[in-house]
């Protein structure tokens, strides 16, 4: 298999970080259960945030919920991306050239360009309007986009190891 | 982007498991394997340690249990060093030639869980 991957993903697996994380006893499995626990503060947040965008928590002011919501979900992001580097480089050759794999990444990126264009074009829109105030179209799709690439990235990554 | 999804889903659907490594998804537990031998070579690594043991036949590669687990239950990196001689009961791999994931193994007569 090692020889499938792209050099970077092999030199990357035979590093001495990514051994040091094979050989450690914990390290993995802390990697392996903070990016559980950052998963599930990750979608915690970005619930609240999509459910308010697309219409429910109507009483609400928009604008704060997604003050709250975006600190929460960008520090539980920051977690998921430093645990989920570790359990990758620990078998990158591998983890790179599994198919469930390279579909989440997408999906990933997907998230964070709906991201972008939420907090570009949407939410300063958004933020100054008042509760029970009906919220642009724009704003309800991007917030059931984000609930269903999230959930699929998740069940994804769930999925990696039985392909 | 809705069409976009269903056609990377499909893809991956379509793309198999190519590269199947973990679980126990795998693994035909419907024809269990036993081999003794010696260990030709030994990584006590996480994910999962594996070794290397010079069956009868041929040699099979071996995936054991992650190391926490393994230290867990009574097992060091020196009880499954290279040389020492071990049974492994398990399943042999639907994707990998050789590669068969232990159930248990028997290291000087005293028997390891792995699951």
């Amino acid at each position: 298999m090692l020889h499938d991957a792209p050099a970077v993903f092999v030199a990357l697996e035979q590093s001495g970080f990514a051994s040091g994380i094979r050989q450690s006893l914990w390290l993995y499995p802390a990697a392996n259960v903070g990016h559980i626990v950052s998963l599930v503060c990750f979608a915690g947040a970005i619930a609240v945030m999509d459910l308010r965008m697309a219409g429910a928590l109507a009483k609400t002011t928009p604008g704060y919920v997604l003050k709250i919501g975006r600190l929460a979900s960008v520090l539980a992001f920051a977690g998921l991306a430093a645990t989920g580097f570790i359990l990758f480089a620990a078998e990158a050759s591998h983890v790179a050239v599994n198919p469930v794999f390279q579909f989440k990444m997408a999906l990933v990126l997907l998230g964070l360009l709906n991201v972008a264009y939420f907090e570009l074009r949407i939410a300063p829109e958004v933020k100054a309007m008042a509760p029970l105030e009906p919220l642009p179209r724009a704003a309800r799709v991007a917030g059931i986009l984000s609930i269903v690439i999230w959930l699929v990235a998740a069940a994804c990554g769930r999925s990696i190891a039985y392909f | 982007m809705s069409k976009r999804i269903v056609l990377f889903a499909l893809f991956a659907a379509l793309a198999g498991p190519a590269v199947a490594h973990h679980g126990w998804g795998s693994y035909d537990a419907a024809h269990p394997v036993t081999v003794t031998g010696p260990i030709q070579t030994s990584k006590f690594e996480n994910p999962h340690a594996t070794v290397l043991i010079k069956g009868t036949d041929k040699v099979w590669t071996v995936t054991l249990a992650p190391t926490f687990r393994m230290t867990n239950r009574g097992m060091t990196a020196d009880m499954i060093a290279t040389g020492k001689t071990v049974t492994a009961f398990g399943y042999p791999s639907t994707v990998e030639k050789d590669e068969m994931r232990a159930e248990r193994i028997t290291l000087d007569g005293k028997i390891y869980e792995m699951r």
